[in-house]
């Protein structure tokens, strides 16, 4: 009894080593590496023990200033896209959560069905579309199209939320004779947090990371950070390993600290997205 | 009453749906549009039906860029599955230090498919690749991606599982928890093994849950693009091409967007079936339970 107790404990134990290695030890390495001098990245074996250096960091900066502008860019795109993002979903939620009917019922089904459309369909006509209205390479279009893709979910995981709240307190505030957008703001918006939150995590995550659409409708003045670096990996004969880590840890650190601070919100947000959505 | 709270509601759903409309609904329709008709940048369209699907469809790079797409899905979502599983199993069954390993294992959610690249190309370098170098000391084959195209693949596989396993693993874990723990404890008492536990009442339960994570992540992992992108580019030879790499060369490369319209719609058309072949499922497991 006791070997068999100590068997499945030691079992446990290597099973959660090697859940651990697989997923730290990829962004480990890199955070590791980055911090490495350039002779050392490719030592043979890998360099555990080192003196960390920064100048990978100073190589970025002095080498690369478009790394810069893409970080601002993506801030400010990502804040855009969240701010769009969450606002559009909490009024919608609002909406499903507290009134019924053929009408909202048919536009939820209209909203999951919508995100059986793979986004790289859409790029087909906007592409031209964005060209025509000069709106090609600018914050405005991305922030537009990372929003308007988790609107639906954000709008469903909304209404999840809110129907936690007590009807009473907005009927309440209804007789004492509150339109809907102060009810809104005043009562649901504050109870509502953690789903602001949860969609918050979802957007922000997203667009922060985004590819294809940084790809095909940004070319200098908004582009992103992933695509910098996606420029880096291209000119793969000539790269710097040393900055592409230095970059990597840059674009990585802000959020994977957020996601680790909110994973809370993330765990709520994924679990109602997925059984209600 | 109605009507008037009907009307008070409109202003607060709008925003959401305008933004669909002009941006996803409008633009996808058009592209229905785009698949009946031959144009190029600066041409005038011309209707010619069906033939950009069947062009499409008999085109060999098309065949195998599907093949690929449906590999990708087929061996990376199920692996992820049983791994999620275990996983969640593995939480359940109680763990020290649990909300430190559940962040842990959440950390690749953070992480973009472009970073998720640039790890998972040096990891197997196939000259100082730390993973490379540790299968050449157990005297293991190694992955030689940059040249044959599988092995390409088996990593697009792994590193598409390493971003997307925190995904599957929450949703499994949190229906794990929800499964009421009465349950186990009346399997105990009627003298069940925890195998016997696990085969009647874990999975049974679980049964709807794993069905959503399956349903998403199929859906989800047949758009892949960038990791392949990224990796090989769809080299060599195009032997390493995914759906929507295809379709954007076509559009953007080769500048055929009647052809890259049709596959737009073909992409479309599979998510609908699996979404529908979803339903129902879930349809006859609800008068299944009836009954």
């Amino acid at each position: 009894m006791r070997t068999k107790r100590l068997s499945i404990g030691l079992g446990k134990t290597l099973a959660v080593a090697a859940l651990l290695f697989w997923s730290l030890f990829p962004i480990a390495f890199i955070v590791m590496s980055s911090l490495k001098p350039g002779q050392e990245i490719f030592a043979v074996p890998p360099a555990y023990l080192f003196t960390p250096t920064f100048e990978n960091y100073a190589s970025l900066w002095n080498r690369w200033g478009s790394f810069f502008d893409g970080l601002l860019n993506s801030t400010i795109v990502t804040a855009g896209a969240t701010a769009l993002a969450v606002s559009a979903s909490t009024c919608a939620g609002y909406v499903y959560s507290r009134n019924a009917g053929r009408f909202l019922n048919a536009s939820v089904v209209f909203l999951i069905v919508v995100r059986l459309i793979p986004p790289i369909v859409v790029t087909l006509p906007l592409f031209p579309i964005i060209n025509a209205m000069g709106l090609n390479d600018t914050h405005i279009v991305l922030i537009v199209l990372y929003a308007t893709f988790f609107v639906s979910l954000g709008a469903i995981l909304m209404r999840t939320f809110i129907d936690q709240i007590p009807r009473e307190l907005d009927e309440a505030a209804q007789i004492d004779g509150a339109k809907p957008l102060t009810i809104l703001l005043r009562v649901i918006v504050p109870l509502a947090a953690p789903g602001i939150l949860a969609v918050a995590v979802f957007v922000v995550v997203f667009s922060w990371n985004e590819f294809l659409f940084a790809f095909i409708f940004t070319a200098t003045k908004a582009k992103t950070t992933p695509l910098v670096i996606s420029e880096m990996i291209g000119s793969i004969d000539g790269v710097d390993w040393g900055i592409l880590f230095a970059a990597s840890t840059v674009q990585l650190a802000p959020v994977l600290l957020f996601v680790v601070l909110m994973n809370r919100y993330l765990v709520a947000g994924l679990t109602a997205g997925a059984t209600k959505g | 009453m109605r009507t008037k709270s009907l009307a008070q509601s409109l202003p607060l759903i709008a925003p959401v749906h305008m933004l669909i409309l002009s941006v996803i609904v409008i633009p996808s329709a058009f592209v229905v549009w785009l698949s009946v008709t031959k144009s190029t940048f600066g041409q005038d369209p011309s209707f010619v039906g069906l033939e950009n699907y069947i062009r499409v469809l008999s085109d060999p790079a098309f065949r195998r860029a599907l093949w690929n797409t449906i590999v990708i899905v087929v061996c990376a979502v199920h692996i992820e599955l049983a791994v999620g599983l275990l996983v969640a199993l593995l939480f359940a069954s109680g763990l020290w230090f649990r909300r430190f390993l559940l962040v842990a294992v959440l950390a690749p959610y953070a992480v973009s498919e472009v970073i998720a690249v640039v790890m998972w190309r040096f990891l197997f370098d196939p000259d100082a690749g730390p993973i490379t170098l540790a299968l050449k000391a157990l005297g293991l084959p190694i992955l030689d991606w940059s040249f044959e195209p599988t092995h390409a693949m088996v990593l697009i596989a792994l590193l598409t599982i390493w971003l997307h396993l925190p995904f599957t693993f929450i949703i499994l874990y949190a229906a794990r928890l929800a499964i009421p723990s009465d349950l186990y404890e009346a399997a105990r008492i009627d003298g069940a093994t925890p195998f016997q536990a696990f085969r009647r009442v874990t999975f049974p339960l679980l049964g709807p849950a794993v069905m959503v994570a399956l349903l998403f992540r199929y859906i989800f992992a047949f758009r892949i693009f960038s990791e392949v992108w990224l990796l090989t580019g769809g080299g060599p030879a195009r032997s390493t091409e995914v759906v929507a790499v295809y379709l954007y060369q076509e559009a953007f490369s080769y500048n055929a967007f009647g052809s890259a319209a049709a596959t737009a719609w073909i992409m479309v058309a599979a998510s609908l079936v699996l979404a529908s072949g979803y339903v129902f499922l879930l349809r006859k497991q609800v008068t299944g339970n009836a009954h």
